[in-house]
C-alpha cells in the first residue's frame, strides 16, 4: 500500500491548487448568503462563510479539519448559491468547491492512513 | 484498509458510502428492491431502460437507516463496514434487522413505490417500449460523490457502465433527479466513450405529449403547487419543461410560490446532499420553511418529482399538522392520461 502514498500526495496538491484557484474567484459580494436555505444568521451557515473557512484552512492553516468538516457537511448542495453567483456575480462554483473540499478531506485522511 | 475518516466525514455519510459499496444501495439493506414492479410485466430488455433508483425503491427504509446511524453515533461505533455495525449492535443487544424490519412491514405499500408504478404506467400509456433491470439495477453512486468520495464514485461509475453494456442497455429513462443527473451529466466526464442516452422521465413525457394527440385530463378539477427538486431544476434545467407538462393537463391549476422561490430559484426542502443523516433538526427546519412558502399559495396539494423531497415534505407537513397533501407529479399524470 505504501507505493500508493506518493501519487496520492500529488493528487492532494493538485486538488488543493484547483480549490484555491476556484475560491479566489469569489468577490465576497454576499449574494449567496441570503439564498442559502441553511442560513439562520451566521455567515458560516452560507456559501460565503463556508468558502472563507476552506480558504483560511488551506491557505493559512486556520481552524481544524473537524471544524471545517462540520461546516462543509451542513451544506445541502442545492446549488442555489451557485446559481445566483453565476447569474449576478463572479461565477464562483460555490457548491462544487464545497464538494471538492469534502473530497480533499477524504484524500488527506487516506494519505495519513491513520488507524481508528 | 485501516483508513479512518471518522474525524472528517460524518458517521451518516460513512454509513451511506459503505452501503453503496457493499450492498449496492443507499440505505444498506439487503431487501428485495424490485417488489414494486411485480405484475407490471417489464422485460429486462427493451428500447428504453427504466432506472428506478434507490430513492424511490427503498425510501421506506430511510427511517430505519437514520435510527441506526443515530445509535451508532451515540455508541461511537466506527463505520468501517456495514456488517461491522450490525455486529457491534448485536454485541449490545440491538437487532438492526429488527429495527428496519418493523418499519418495512408498516410501509409495505408506500408512497414512493406508488410513484414508480405511476411513472411506469404513464410511459406505457405514451407507448414507450420500456424495460427494467430488476435486481441487477445498480446504485448510480451519486451519494459517494456528494460525501467527498469522488474516487469511489468514479470506480462505481465505470463498473456500472460495464454492467449497462453487458445487459444491452442503450437508452435510460431516470425518475430520481439525482440519479438521472449523475448518469446524464457526471458519468460522461469519467467514462471514456460513454454512449448511453439518458433522459429524465419528464423529458420523455413532454416529448411524447408534443408529438401525440393524447390530451391528459383530470375528471375532478384540482389546484396544486409544485416544488422543484434542486437536481431537477438547477442541474438538469427541467423546470420549464415540467411546467409545460403540467399546463397540458386539463383540469389542473398550478399556483406558483413567489418568483424567487420557484423554478431555478426554488428553495431546498432539506432533502439534499445527504444532510438528513447529519443534521436532522436543521433539515426539519428547512422542510418547514419550504412548506410555509408553498402553503402561501393556498393550494391544497404539493406536487414534486423526487423521493428525498417527498420524504422531507411529508415529514414537515405532519410536523406542522398542515392540511395539505404531498403527491408525486407522476401520480397526477397517471390519473390524467386515458388508459
Amino acid at each position: 500500500m505504501k507505493s500508493k502514498v506518493q501519487p496520492l500526495e500529488k493528487d492532494i496538491q493538485a486538488l488543493k491548487k484547483d480549490v484555491i484557484e476556484g475560491l479566489r474567484q469569489c468577490s465576497h459580494c454576499k449574494m449567496c448568503v441570503g439564498v442559502c436555505p441553511t442560513y439562520e444568521g451566521w455567515y458560516t451557515q452560507s456559501s460565503m462563510g463556508r468558502l472563507a473557512a476552506i480558504y483560511a484552512f488551506l491557505e493559512y492553516g486556520l481552524g481544524s479539519e473537524k471544524e471545517l468538516s462540520k461546516l462543509l457537511f451542513s451544506c445541502v448542495a442545492c446549488r442555489r448559491c451557485q446559481n445566483i453567483c453565476r447569474a449576478m456575480s463572479a461565477g464562483t462554483e460555490t457548491t462544487d468547491l464545497i464538494i471538492k473540499a469534502r473530497n480533499l478531506l477524504v484524500k488527506r485522511s487516506e494519505a495519513k492512513g491513520e488507524d481508528s | 484498509m485501516d483508513k479512518s475518516y471518522k474525524h472528517v466525514i460524518p458517521t451518516g455519510h460513512l454509513y451511506i458510502k459503505e452501503s453503496v459499496l457493499e450492498k449496492g444501495n443507499v440505505f444498506g439493506v439487503s431487501a428485495d428492491k424490485t417488489t414494486w414492479a411485480e405484475g407490471l410485466d417489464l422485460p429486462k430488455k427493451a428500447e428504453y431502460t427504466f432506472f428506478a433508483g434507490c430513492g424511490y425503491q427503498l425510501m421506506k427504509y430511510a427511517d430505519g437507516m437514520m435510527a441506526s446511524v443515530k445509535t451508532a453515533e451515540k455508541m461511537g461505533v466506527g463505520m468501517e463496514r456495514v456488517v461491522g455495525i450490525s455486529k457491534a449492535f448485536g454485541k449490545v443487544g440491538i437487532d438492526l434487522a429488527g429495527i428496519t424490519g418493523k418499519i418495512t412491514a408498516a410501509g409495505a405499500k408506500d408512497v414512493y413505490t406508488r410513484a414508480l408504478v405511476s411513472a411506469v404506467n404513464v410511459l406505457k400509456k405514451l407507448s414507450v417500449d420500456l424495460g427494467y433491470m430488476g435486481a441487477e439495477e445498480p446504485c448510480c453512486g451519486s451519494p459517494l460523490y456528494y460525501s467527498g468520495f469522488a474516487g469511489d464514485y468514479i470506480d462505481n461509475a465505470q463498473k456500472n457502465y460495464v454492467l449497462f453494456k453487458s445487459m444491452g442497455v442503450k437508452k435510460i429513462i431516470g425518475v430520481v433527479p439525482a440519479c438521472t443527473a449523475s448518469l446524464k451529466n457526471a458519468y460522461p466526464q469519467y467514462i471514456h466513450g460513454y454512449d448511453l442516452e439518458v433522459k429524465h422521465f419528464i423529458e420523455v413525457v413532454a416529448d411524447r405529449l408534443r408529438k401525440s394527440s393524447i390530451k391528459p385530463f383530470l375528471k375532478e378539477k384540482r389546484t396544486i403547487t409544485y416544488h422543484d427538486p434542486c437536481q431537477l431544476s438547477r442541474v438538469l434545467n427541467l423546470s420549464k419543461l415540467t411546467r409545460e407538462v403540467i399546463s397540458r393537463i386539463g383540469g389542473l391549476e398550478l399556483r406558483e410560490p413567489e418568483a424567487d422561490q420557484t423554478g431555478e430559484w426554488s428553495t431546498c426542502c432539506g432533502g439534499g446532499g445527504g444532510m438528513e443523516v447529519v443534521f436532522p433538526e436543521l433539515c426539519e427546519r428547512l422542510a418547514i420553511r419550504r412548506i410555509n412558502e408553498l402553503m402561501a399559495t393556498g393550494a391544497p396539494v404539493i406536487a414534486t418529482s423526487c423521493p428525498a423531497c417527498m420524504m422531507q415534505l411529508i415529514k414537515g407537513v405532519s410536523k406542522l399538522k398542515a392540511r395539505v397533501k404531498v403527491v408525486d407529479l407522476a401520480e397526477i399524470l397517471d390519473e390524467a392520461l386515458p388508459k
